[in-house]
């Protein structure tokens, strides 16, 4: 990916690269030619990315890519697409944890009760994501794979420490989210390799999860957001606490300093004041027109303390307190 | 003459009949006009500078794309029609003409450099993509306050210092009473760029007709307009030209300005005598249709201790982007905006200095509401701060200061007339019916409440409708006439088709236009059809924009069925054996006064008309059941309304929240309820949009950073609120019908109304706000960090 | 630069079966548009943000402008065209032009598409939540209000119907 001054607050692929070098077409809106393969088993699928490395991209859902092919940003010669490869929709739990194949559409995985179940964390930060026609095409690896930094699913992965399985005709390997994310756009995932399935690790029966954000209208792109999964002892006190936020920096940021706070605490006013008052810590948030980074440290605090209220409060109404 | 009163009126909350078939998918936008075999599409290739001149062009490797019929460059274009002059007669004004396709220079990103001709759009954008230009780039002037430090390069060369245009007013005595004011208090307003963003897109197709003429769709509110800029702009005569306008998709003043694309596919079309079609995508859309509203107001009043206003002083400054708009010209924002500064208040002493101010941006134009918008939220935000500086609540300070019942008829400070209006009534009744007083009543003195700033704003309006010919002439626009007219044709079967000089993009003419054709003709509602934008079968006009169709197209259509009426009656006065004077037209049908059940169809009457019957037609002079006829209104109508938001401010993330709104609204005669609302919800989306999340962002080079609709942010249905609207009857005393305008009024008073309720909320922690748009980061930036809820304090 | 080879793309659009030759870029929309001559949907923004281009793949709602037609063979597309299915309106017709819920009616169709696959999953919303779906699609010049209404009047009346007129 070419370099670009950071904007924040948008996808990479619209943000403007250094003055007098627009370094994309402002009048296109057809995509660009391309060979298309159709698989219908990941050995094909492998098969065709091996061949064509890196001129070849695959196309699941489409929502983040062919935006991105029809203002032809990016010109791919080969699309493959694994829409009818119905052996990448598998969403099921499994010992690690809630494994989720390249095929699942965020709709579906939003529906399932088991992914619910599995992983609170995933089901709350999904209506979130884009609007209903989005979800119900785009899937849950494809925004990982895509890792635009502004994508909630991406702090859903990092908050999680989700494991990406990566896989090419060579075989398999195991990425955890902090080595999967290298930076805006732009993640480990080699050329004729794909993200075949990414797995959330199993969370215990009475975990509980909130998604939070803000942006600059009531339904739209997030600025800043906020995941938090909590688990607790019988008597109340977190057991573990999962956080991390988009929009505070080129990938999601796992939050370890509050995280390390409120564990063994109940959430209350101090603590949390306290640990989301320390997640700022450290961190350079991008600038941009839609927010710049004095916005989104300020924010991220009461994003923090909002979304472990909430998740905290759906456990005790899931207790009938 | 008017029918009988006692007839049902066809008014009301009719169901539109545009609707079925555009539910149904069935509308025919530009896009969907059946293209003519061989049809070729074009595409621009657009300029990535700000300034810059072109040195060269290659199109040789656009050439070889398969598909691809001809490349053409701004020279090549200059051989087939003229720049683009929009010939405005204002002492001091100075153009800022354009060629329809850049030749040697650019002055906007987005600016056009050639076209391309091709078999499909995917073979046109694939050689766009292989055209290569050369450019040397210059130093730009993008913003108002490049273009206006000094020794910023200038976007013409004959206004070194890029003003285009100085406007200048003094009342008598200004000076010495504004020298005298016991109080002053000045204050300036920032306004953003916007832009009218429609759903659908421009384009038009161009398609050869016998002979030498052509047939030219285009989305467009001013399809007469385009044709007599088309005629002028190619040298051809207008009655070779056929232009129509189909369903437009939106237009709100971005489709009521005639743009070199359209001259460009046309003259295409004549010189290939093929077909040529174009249609803009979105970025194209965002980056060179036109803009508006990037203006700063500096606002001095003076006033008394009890808050009455004696002299306003206003210097503006407008951008008028690279090239005027046609056919406004460069000054439509900097006078608008400086014109109706004084609003519905009784301000005696009034000076302005306006300025039209060149930049390296793309053209600025007439998006609904053309400046008054933002001169509202400047007018309604000096009411606010003179209550605030006198302790003084802001609706008291209008009421001491707004025209009444009593001084009306009301001639402002500028020489223009105000019919009957509302103002005081709409005020004081909007006060009433949205709880203002208890609201104030509770308000803490740091507006904070449950972790939120709680505010109300009021934005208290004129809007300038139905302009006629004089209120064009006085701000130099010759080109547009201020007359519209209407054809009222009785058809053999008695149905009745009504042809208007508009053009409509959403507003309803259709069944607005009906209404008032059935109420003065006596007619059935379902007996009568509109046609609208095709200028070979309707009367010349001004077309649409600036809220004239209730009254131009409504008085032209009263007066054409005056008339029409007349040639029925006399045609069924021998039928029913009785003098004309005493028939009457109801329910579709001519019959005598006094006597109904003495009736005659008007299909029987058209029968008669047109020799389809044995009887002899009348004797006597010409008969026929056609008319025409012309009207042009008074110079401006001014209508009101009162417009109050309660917001609430997040005092952790900045966001606002419009948790209630509501309008009390004299539009005078109203054609159709139904309508009216929808052209108020609309406008206040709009504003809405405007105050909290729309901007056009160029950076210092002239980049426009936002060119797509994830970046220019526009509402959704989750940010606008339920609003109660209410309706005050006070017909114009001046227009023919009583209407006034209602087309812009939504987004005049909300955006006066948002900005300041939300200046209210952060007023009682000394935040001043007095810019737009007003972001969530630009807030919470100006919010104290100590102002939190009690739940969680940190050190 | 070559010409592409064009394949042969079959879709089923409201139940009708069509076929053309085209390249494998051509996108839904252009494909509805252009090949089956279905003018309804349209292109606001082609890039997934405006929903006008909002058609219905398998009964679930979808951005035409941003699936490839060859891509979407064999799946069930459903376009403004199919809504009603005899000649009166479909009720979320009927109530839009009850409550006035167009204006220039660009966008509608999008929003109708939208609007079905969410009363099919919600049959009694509340205000709440009707607005909220209908959040996913822009209009430029209704402010909303009145396709919110027109949500809610649909629903009422769907509800009242019997059962499974509506799919």
């Amino acid at each position: 990916m070419r370099s670009s001054k950071r904007n924040g607050g948008s996808p990479a692929w619209l943000r403007v690269f250094t003055p007098y070098e627009p370094k994309f077409r402002t009048d296109i809106v057809k995509p660009p030619k391309f060979e298309y393969y159709a698989p219908e088993t990941l050995q094909e699928v492998l098969e065709v990315l091996a061949f064509y490395g890196e001129d070849a991209r695959v196309l699941a859902g489409g929502q983040s890519l062919v935006p991105l092919l029809n203002f032809r940003i990016m010109q791919p010669a080969v699309l493959v697409s694994i829409n009818h490869c119905q052996e990448l929709a598998y969403l099921q739990q499994e010992e690690s944890g809630l494994v989720c194949g390249a095929l699942v559409r965020q709709a579906q995985a939003e529906r399932s009760d088991e992914a619910r179940r599995a992983c609170p964390l995933l089901a709350a930060a999904l209506p979130w994501v884009g609007g209903r026609a989005n979800r119900n095409r785009g899937t849950v690896c494809g925004s990982l794979a895509h890792a635009d930094p502004l994508a909630e699913l991406t702090a859903v992965a990092t908050a999680l420490d989700a494991t990406f399985i990566l896989s090419s005709v060579h075989g398999r390997r195991e990425v955890q989210a902090d080595e999967f994310f290298l930076g805006d756009l732009s993640t480990c995932v080699e050329p004729g390799e794909m993200l075949e399935a990414v797995c959330f690790p199993a969370s215990g029966p009475d975990a509980s999860a909130a998604f939070v954000e803000v942006g600059n209208r009531w339904h739209g792109f997030a600025v800043v957001g906020v995941g938090a999964q909590l688990e607790f002892e019988p008597d109340g006190r977190y057991k573990s606490v999962r956080l991390a936020a988009i929009g505070v920096g080129g990938t999601p940021v796992r939050l370890q300093a509050a995280q390390d706070i409120l564990l063994g605490t109940r959430g209350e006013p101090d603590a949390l004041s306290e640990a989301a008052h320390a997640a700022s810590a450290g961190l350079e948030p991008p600038g941009g027109f839609h927010a710049d980074a004095a916005y989104r440290l300020r924010v991220l605090p009461t994003l923090i303390e909002r979304a472990v209220k909430q998740a905290d409060g759906l456990r005790n109404a899931q207790q009938g307190d | 003459m008017m029918n009988d009163p006692m007839q049902d009126h066809a008014n009301g909350s009719v169901h539109r009949v545009e609707d079925s078939y555009l539910l149904r998918g069935a509308g025919m936008f530009v896009d969907d006009v059946p293209e003519p075999p061989g049809t070729l599409h074009a595409s621009f290739v657009m300029s990535p500078h700000a300034c810059a001149r072109i040195l060269g062009i290659d199109a040789s490797a656009a050439l070889e794309v398969p598909g691809v019929f001809a490349v053409l460059t701004g020279d090549d274009l200059a051989a087939l029609a003229r720049p683009m002059s929009t010939g405005i007669d204002l002492p001091g004004y100075l153009p800022a003409d354009r060629d329809v396709i850049a030749r040697s220079q650019v002055r906007f990103v987005g600016e056009h450099v050639a076209v391309v001709l091709a078999a499909d759009k995917y073979a046109a954008q694939d050689a766009i993509e292989l055209v290569q230009v050369e450019y040397e780039v210059l130093p730009a002037s993008p913003t108002l306050e490049q273009a206006m430090a000094a020794g910023a390069p200038a976007v013409h060369g004959h206004a070194p210092d890029n003003i285009l245009y100085r406007g200048e007013f003094s009342s008598p005595g200004f000076e010495s009473v504004h020298a005298g004011s016991a109080l002053r208090l000045t204050e300036t307003f920032r306004h953003g760029m916007v832009a009218g963003v429609p759903m659908e897109p421009r384009g038009c197709l161009a398609a050869p007709e016998r002979g030498d003429r052509m047939v030219f769709y285009t989305s467009t509110q001013i399809p007469h307009l385009v044709r007599t800029g088309l005629a002028e702009h190619l040298g051809c005569p207008e009655s070779h030209i056929r232009v129509v306008a189909p369903d437009v998709g939106g237009g709100f003043g971005t489709k009521a300005i005639f743009y070199p694309e359209e001259i460009v596919m046309a003259a295409l079309c004549l010189k290939y005598r093929r077909p040529v079609k174009w249609v803009q995508d979105r970025r194209e859309e965002l980056l060179s249709n036109i803009h508006a509203r990037d203006h700063i107001y500096q606002v001095e009043v003076g006033f008394s201790p009890d808050g009455v206003i004696g002299s306003l002083h206003l210097r503006l400054y407008a951008n008028a982007g690279a090239y005027s708009c046609y056919p406004f010209g460069s000054a439509i924002e900097a006078l608008g905006g400086a014109r109706m500064l004084v609003g519905p208040y009784k301000i005696r002493h009034y000076a302005y200095a306006t300025h039209a101010v060149a930049t390296h941006s793309a053209p600025a134009g007439t998006y609904r509401g053309v400046a008054q918008p933002a001169c509202c939220m400047a007018i309604e935000g000096i009411m606010d701060r003179i209550g605030r500086r006198l302790g003084l609540d802001p609706i008291e300070v209008r009421l001491r200061n707004v025209i009444g019942p009593r001084d009306q008829p009301w001639t402002n400070v500028m020489g223009l007339r105000y019919d009957r209006g509302t103002y005081r009534e709409c005020l004081e009744r909007a006060r009433v019916l949205s709880g203002y007083d208890a609201f104030r009543a509770s308000q803490p003195a740091d507006r904070l409440v449950d972790g939120k700033y709680r505010g109300v704003g009021i934005g208290n309006m004129i809007e300038g409708t139905g302009g006629g010919s004089p209120a064009y002439k006085v701000r130099g626009m010759m080109k547009v006439p201020g007359i519209d007219g209407a054809t009222l044709r009785m058809e053999p079967t008695g149905r009745i088709s009504v042809y208007v000089s508009h053009a409509t993009s959403g507003q309803g003419h259709y069944t607005a236009f009906a209404q008032v054709a059935a109420e003065h003709m006596g007619a059935r509602l379902d007996d009568i059809a509109v046609f609208e934008g095709d200028t070979s079968s309707t009367p010349y006009g001004t077309n649409t924009f600036a809220s004239r169709g209730a009254i131009t197209g409504g008085g032209a259509i009263i007066r054409a069925a005056e008339k029409l009426s007349q040639q029925v009656k006399r045609v069924a006065a021998p039928l029913l054996g009785v003098p004309e004077d005493r028939v009457i037209l109801r329910d579709s049908h001519a019959m005598v006064r006094d006597a109904p059940e003495k009736a005659v169809g008007f299909a029987d009457v058209a029968r008669a008309a047109y020799g389809m019957v044995h009887t002899a037609p009348p004797s006597g002079d010409g008969y026929g059941l056609m008319a025409t006829e012309f009207y042009e209104p008074p110079p401006l109508t001014i209508a009101n309304s009162t417009h109050i938001a309660f917001v609430a401010v997040d005092a952790q993330d900045g966001r606002v929240q419009i948790e209630k709104y509501l309008i009390v609204h004299d539009c005078g005669t109203v054609i159709n309820q139904m309508i009216v609302d929808g052209q108020l919800h609309g406008g206040v989306a709009q504003g809405i949009g405007e105050v909290l999340m729309e901007e056009i962002i160029y950076d210092e080079n002239g980049q426009f950073l936002n060119a797509s609709l994830l970046d220019y942010l526009m509402p959704t249905a989750m940010d606008v609120p339920d609003m109660v609207l209410d309706h005050v009857d006070c017909p114009s005393s001046d227009t023919l019908g009583g209407f006034k305008g209602v087309g812009e009024g939504g987004v005049i008073g909300s955006v006066a109304a948002v900005s300041n309720a939300v200046a209210d909320a952060l007023s009682g922690i000394g935040v001043n706000v007095n810019r737009t748009p007003l972001r969530p980061g630009y807030l919470l930036a100006l919010m104290p960090r100590a102002a939190r809820p009690a739940a969680a304090q940190m050190i | 630069m070559e010409e592409q080879e064009k394949t042969c793309i079959e879709l089923s659009v409201n139940g009708m079966l069509y076929r053309a030759q085209a390249e494998p870029r051509l996108l839904l929309a252009d494909f509805i548009r252009h090949e089956a001559g279905l003018k309804g949907t349209h292109v606001g923004c082609a890039h997934g943000v405006c929903g006008a281009c909002t058609i219905q793949i398998d009964g679930c709602s979808a951005r035409s402008c941003l699936h490839f037609a060859v891509d979407v063979q064999g799946s069930q597309i459903t376009t403004v065209e199919g809504l009603a299915e005899t000649e009166q309106l479909h009720p979320l017709q009927q109530a839009f032009k009850e409550c006035h819920a167009l204006q220039c009616g660009f966008c509608t169709p999008g929003f109708l598409m939208t609007a079905q696959e969410f009363l099919r999953e919600n049959p009694e919303p509340t205000a709440e939540q009707a607005r909220e779906a209908m959040s996913n699609n822009l209009c430029r010049c209704t402010g909303y209000v009145n396709i919110v209404k027109a949500v809610l009047l649909a629903a009422e009346r769907m509800r009242r119907m019997p059962a499974s007129e509506d799919a």
